[in-house]
């Protein structure tokens, strides 16, 4: 995925959601946002490969 | 089997049947299906014995019987001459070792494995009561399907596509062990270099930097776990750790790690993020660095877009997350359970307690911080609950609980008085920075005589260092418990937070202040060992009696009465009747009044000040120390306030003959009241001031 598709707190909430259900506990924002980037980082490195 | 059963002339069907009958006869503990052998031989010695007749003829006709029926009866020729291999069931079949129904191969790689968007499903999240490392094996299949296994092993993107609807054959066990051959047989020229030496592997830099959060991040233990390691020697080439753990199947096969290839990400590809709020990522970075150097705003700025998000999918309670279809309802009658309990105990009650004693959940569970959260989400969204906690102490409040310092204090009027903390007035850091305050968690701090009165403490900047913040954005207060390790009491005090052009303060310490010290008094407040939890000290002194300024409430005056104290005190700061004798003439103003500091100012100085003026034209003369202790009698006030309304207050000016006072010149009330007064007064006279400025007081004034 290009970087310019994404929305930061829009794209794939939908993965941020699964793992926040994975992990079975509620998160601190902090752990939250560092989850999230690394999902932002996958799609736009991952697509590349 | 009956006779019939066999084949051959009838008395070969005997002779087979007695056979028969003789080999399960030996064989009856034997498995069904398990071989019963016996040697011709041994047959042919025991029956010519039983018959009377020719060992040799007889072998020869039980051999004949046999092979007639050689669908029961297996020949075999060994060294120890003719065999005969039957069993209890008929014929001998060998068992099968093939494992065809194997629940473990039919449970990782289903032959019509269903689509999953959420690996949830297929990994259990709930955590036993005791956690225990253990190792859990995740399928390849499943791993490529939820997005968590390394690619690369997978022989191309278009073969993963086909593993969703066929059978999972790229990544069966056979297959990945097959793996290696197909890295090697990529042309790359890496590989053909001679570099096959296991510290090379671990040298290699690339996998491990750029492929470190999966790791970390991954909830799941699975990926970390060495045991698939050795079991497979795929995750061996994505994650080089165990390579330096284990570095034994490395060594025998390092052609897979040399032929790696490292990921790389297109120059041209644009992976830079750019937000409204103006910032931008660059999503090649590592994330640590993103964090450190815009974690505070990205965090500000998540969470702002998670609350906008239109299906509120992600709920939030002070800084945890949780989904919110994961949140447990609560129901009217638990709501009603709740706020009973908590009216029943009389005080705040921590979200621990609550489910603790209502519902019988323990720590140990591992749905305990799930409903916790659900708790206090349900809880802050119920207009009877009011949250009063702080961030590790999560407390509830309800309607109906009595106020923490009674009736005497009015939230609205503390509010404005203590207002010139917001506006910048307040150099309550003047002697303890807020850095040495909030390091060692303590603070020392003059008791003025409003404190003393009313058990109040301005939440000033000093305060601000050393108790919590606010968790929650809309927070009005947050109660704590104040601990005197002096006297082994407990006091609750409530802090209520600043909002807006309104100041903060913290009350509910009136019975200890008036039990054990006076004003004028030295106090330490320190942290304890709970976020909400405080001890209030003070140093102790021999006995002393003096006459101490008090308010007779019920005739709404100060007046002066005996008191015995044993604290250290600040003797220029304690309102005794031998050096603040003019106290006592002080108006007890209505807090309404109290708001008013410019009026309450000129009232101090009224009452304290030196007459310097005539009566016709009274000014009076007070120096900064002497107003601030008296109007902190009033109403709290800084030094800072006080030089503000002297500065700016027409009718006040600094006294330039004697530096540090300050002089106030009333204006002249309407009608030239002066003028009706006898000129022939004597100046200098000790005068009652000359404006009455506050009408219904006025006959109070003597």
């Amino acid at each position: 995925m290009d970087a310019k598709m994404v929305t930061f707190g829009e794209t794939s909430l939908d993965k941020l959601l699964q793992w926040l259900r994975s992990s079975g506990e509620p998160k601190d924002i902090k752990d939250v946002l560092q989850q999230y980037l690394l999902i932002l980082s996958r799609s736009v490195t991952e697509d590349s490969e | 089997m009956t006779v019939a059963s066999f084949q051959g002339s009838p008395s070969q069907q005997e002779l087979a049947d007695e056979v028969y009958r003789l080999m399960t006869t030996q064989g009856s503990l034997f498995a069904i299906d398990a071989p019963i052998r016996q040697s011709l031989d041994n047959l042919a010695d025991y029956l010519a014995g039983k018959y009377q007749r020719g060992r040799d003829e007889i072998a020869a006709d039980i051999d004949a019987a046999l092979q007639a029926n050689e669908g029961i009866f297996a020949r075999e020729e060994t060294e120890r001459g003719v065999l005969y291999v039957t069993s209890r069931q008929g014929a001998y079949v060998p068992r099968s070792d093939a494992d065809t129904h194997s629940f473990r191969q039919r449970l990782h790689e289903p032959e019509n494995p269903l689509p999953i968007d959420d690996i949830s499903v297929v990994v259990s999240t709930s955590r036993p009561a005791i956690t225990t490392v253990e190792p859990v094996f995740i399928s390849d299949y499943w791993q490529v399907q939820a997005g968590m296994a390394p690619l690369h092993l997978v022989p191309s993107i278009d073969a993963l596509g086909q593993m969703s609807t066929a059978p999972a054959a790229p990544v069966a066990a056979e297959d990945v062990a097959a793996a290696p051959e197909l890295v090697i047989a990529e042309p790359e020229p890496v590989a053909a270099e001679p570099v096959a030496e296991p510290d090379l592997v671990i040298a290699e830099p690339e996998p491990v930097i750029a492929e470190p959060e999966p790791v970390i991040a991954e909830p799941e233990p699975v990926v970390a776990e060495p045991e698939p390691v050795v079991a497979e020697p795929e995750p061996v080439i994505a994650e080089p750790e165990p390579v330096v753990a284990e570095p034994e199947p490395v060594v025998a096969k390092p052609e897979p790690v040399v032929a790696k290839p490292p990921r790389q990400i297109p120059s041209d590809r644009n992976t830079v993020i750019t937000l409204a709020e103006g910032l931008s990522i660059d999503l090649r970075r590592p994330i640590a660095d993103i964090l450190a150097e815009q974690g505070e705003r990205l965090e500000q700025i998540l969470s702002e877009r998670i609350d906008q998000d239109p299906l509120r999918r992600i709920v939030s309670f002070g800084r945890s997350y949780y989904p919110e279809a994961s949140v447990v309802n609560l129901g009217k009658n638990d709501l009603r359970k709740i706020r009973d309990y908590i009216l029943e105990r009389n005080e705040p009650l921590s979200d621990t307690e609550i489910i603790a004693d209502l519902y019988y959940h323990n720590p140990r569970q591992a749905d305990y911080e799930g409903f916790r959260f659900s708790l206090n989400y349900r809880l802050h969204r119920e207009k009877d609950f009011e949250f009063v906690g702080v961030e590790g102490a999560r407390l509830w409040s309800t309607k109906g609980l009595p106020a923490i310092s009674g009736k005497r204090v009015k939230a609205a009027e503390m509010g404005q008085i203590t207002s010139y903390l917001v506006e910048g007035y307040d150099n309550s850091l003047e002697g303890q920075s807020a850095e040495s305050i909030s390091k060692s968690g303590t603070l020392t701090r003059l008791l003025t005589f409003f404190e003393w009165e009313y058990g109040v403490l301005p939440f000033d900047a000093s305060i601000t260092a050393l108790v919590p913040t606010p968790m929650l954005p809309d927070q009005r207060s947050a109660m704590l418990r104040f601990e005197s390790p002096q006297h082994y009491t407990s006091y609750l005090v409530e802090v209520r937070y600043p909002t807006g052009n309104r100041g903060g303060w913290l009350q509910g310490l009136e019975e200890f202040f008036r039990e054990h010290l006076v004003p004028g008094a030295m106090i330490t407040i320190a942290r304890g060992s709970e976020p909400n939890l405080f001890t209030i000290s003070y140093e102790e002194a021999a006995e002393t009696e003096d006459r101490l300024l008090t308010l007779d409430e019920k005739k709404n005056k100060f007046s002066f009465a005996n008191l015995t104290y044993f604290c250290a005190v600040d003797a220029d700061q304690v309102p005794s009747q031998s050096r603040y004798g003019k106290l006592k003439n002080l108006k007890s103003l209505p807090m309404g009044e109290r708001r008013k500091s410019e009026v309450v100012l000129e009232h101090i100085i009224e009452v304290m000040g030196e007459q310097v003026g005539s009566r016709s034209e009274p000014r009076y003369s007070i120096s900064m120390d002497d107003l601030l202790l008296s109007y902190n009698v009033l109403r709290p006030g800084s030094r800072n306030l006080l030089e503000h309304l002297l500065e700016n207050g027409e009718a006040f000016s600094a006294d330039e003959a004697n530096a540090g006072r300050y002089t106030f010149t009333p204006p002249q009330s309407e009608g030239g009241a002066s003028a009706d007064e006898p000129e022939d007064s004597g100046e200098g006279e000790d005068l009652q001031p000359a404006r009455r400025r506050f009408g219904r007081y006025t006959d109070d004034d003597e």
